[in-house]
């Protein structure tokens, strides 16, 4: 088994302007999602991030706060999961809610040096 | 056993919060109330991905009082920068605002707010059904089958109006109270009419728009002092039409007749709750339209089969209803009811007396009446001929869809 992080890129809610009802909505298919993850045994860690960004740039170590200009680049959230591979997780991936918001989900596999 | 998340959880909260808030620090911060509540459910939606709180109900309560404490610091410091901004104008604890009884008193309050005179009739639906019912404005627009644009300007006159008239968020003098009662009573009648007749595609928000103003007359009657053989009969009549908003149309989004309705499927315990009501709303001495309305609502869910439909009722609660509230509409349901009598004499002569023109959207109901007149005259082609000109009439798919088939089985069975 191997440790992937899914990055959750997009997809803001402040910026899409969702109504309580459909945050309900999300909410739930997230839980969902997260449940059936949970009942597998593969979800190893992840969270929400806060949208306010800070950049620190360059040699001279640049500050510059964000918002930046797109915002469909912005890192929503990530899940750290276990698989066999990265096709594992790109089925896992199938239930990510927020495709339809224009949401993607980047699959990275976390680097591990034999020993 | 993680707890369900009740339907409407977040939506009706959102309501509740912001009525709160805005008892706190007054209706001049509504829109700093609305952002920072709005705020708070995407924290919730975010933080309860992975986490489900016990009782997501007392999270909530327990950000919003959180969320008044932050609002309090900031205004404050906003204070010392711009005197003129006001803050705190209750007298009550923080923590007594948040007790059961206290935000059914807030919610009271907005809905008067949101009803006052000083707000156009389509402000005042717009902003009751952000402000008091969370809808986002793209649902507002949706479900009122309007542009985003129009509803952002209209919530924004209605604030305008708040500000400029000085209106505070308190229950309307008692002198005045009956006549604010009416204007509320016809905010929610429109509400559920939205919902009710638009041809809207979408089910979910035609439910969600009767839904709420069922909702509304609901918190509006548990306090004696709102009471009224009005507000009873309005919600016997709400409550009545709901009881078959679902068999309105097919699983096909085709509109179903109410003689083609499967009335099996209408709602049992909703036509209870109405009939309750009807009763109830004979206790009172004041009669309004809504008395008749219901009254007609109940003979049309009293008859087992649409041949059993006691039509002279109907027609008795259509005259009154005329003599209360003369209009072109009122004359073609008289039209209407009277072909179902057979007295078609009379249904002509009341079509000939209808100005057609006063029926703006809705002329296509008075073509296609003329229709059904010929048709039961057994004038096939003016008949048709009068379909072909309702099915002109209307932009409306469904409604065209309708028509159509009428049309087409009168055809065939020529």
């Amino acid at each position: 088994m191997k440790d992937f992080m899914m990055i959750f890129i997009g997809a803001d809610y402040q910026e899409l302007g969702l109504s309580p009802e459909q945050l309900q909505e999300r909410m739930g298919k997230w839980f969902t999602w997260n449940e059936k993850m949970a009942a597998q045994g593969i979800v190893k860690g992840g969270d929400a991030l806060v949208p306010t960004v800070k950049r620190v740039i360059g040699k001279d170590r640049t500050v510059s706060d964000g918002p930046f200009a797109d915002s469909k680049e912005l890192i929503g959230g990530y899940y750290i999961v276990s698989a066999e591979s990265a096709a594992a997780v790109v089925e896992i991936a199938q239930d990510y809610p927020d495709y339809d918001l224009g949401g993607t989900v980047e699959i990275r596999e976390v680097m591990v040096f034999n020993k | 056993m993680q707890h369900k998340i009740i339907d409407h959880l977040f939506r009706h909260h959102y309501g509740k919060m912001v009525a709160i808030l805005t008892r706190f620090f007054g209706l001049a911060h509504i829109e700093t109330i609305e952002d920072a509540v709005q705020d708070t459910f995407i924290k919730a939606t975010l933080q309860w991905r992975n986490q489900r709180p016990d009782n997501p109900e007392a999270w909530l309560t327990k950000v919003a009082k959180n969320r008044t404490i932050d609002l309090l610091r900031s205004l404050k410091s906003e204070k010392n920068r711009h005197q003129q901004v006001s803050a705190g104008t209750v007298s009550i604890p923080i923590s007594d605002l948040f007790l059961d009884h206290e935000i059914e008193d807030s919610q009271l309050r907005m809905i008067f707010v949101a009803c006052h005179p000083s707000l156009k009739p389509q402000e005042q639906i717009a902003f009751a059904l952000k402000t008091i019912s969370g809808f986002s404005t793209k649902e507002i627009a949706a479900a009122l089958l309007t542009r985003e644009d129009a509803i952002t300007k209209r919530l924004q006159r209605a604030r305008a109006a708040i500000v400029a008239n000085n209106i505070q968020f308190e229950f309307p003098a008692p002198h005045e109270l009956q006549i604010r009662l009416t204007r509320v009573m016809e905010v929610i009648y429109l509400t559920f009419n939205e919902g009710f007749h638009s041809t809207n595609a979408d089910n979910l928000i035609r439910e969600d728009l009767c839904g709420e103003a069922i909702r509304l007359s609901k918190l509006l009657l548990k306090k004696e002092k709102f009471r009224s053989g009005s507000m009873y009969a309005l919600f016997a009549l709400m409550c009545f039409h709901a009881a078959r908003l679902e068999s309105k149309t097919n699983s096909d989004n085709e509109i179903v007749d109410i003689r083609n309705q499967d009335r099996n499927k209408w709602h049992v315990p909703m036509i209870e709750l109405a009939k309750n009501a009807l009763t109830k709303s004979a206790e009172y001495k004041d009669v309004s339209i809504y008395h008749f309305e219901a009254t007609i609502a109940f003979e049309h869910v009293k008859a087992v089969t649409f041949e059993d439909t006691n039509w002279n009722i109907i027609l008795h609660c259509y005259n009154k209803l005329y003599e209360i509230q003369p209009s072109d509409f009122a004359l073609l349901n008289k039209a209407i009811v009277t072909i179902q009598l057979n007295k078609l004499n009379d249904a002509k002569d009341i079509l000939e007396s209808i100005k057609y023109d006063k029926l703006g959207q809705r002329q296509y109901l008075y073509y296609g009446c003329y229709a059904e007149y010929y048709a039961k005259m057994g004038a096939m082609p003016a008949a048709i001929a009068f379909y072909e000109k309702a099915i002109t009439k209307t932009s409306n798919a469904l409604e065209k869809a309708y028509l159509l088939k009428k049309k087409n089985l009168l055809q065939a069975s020529n």
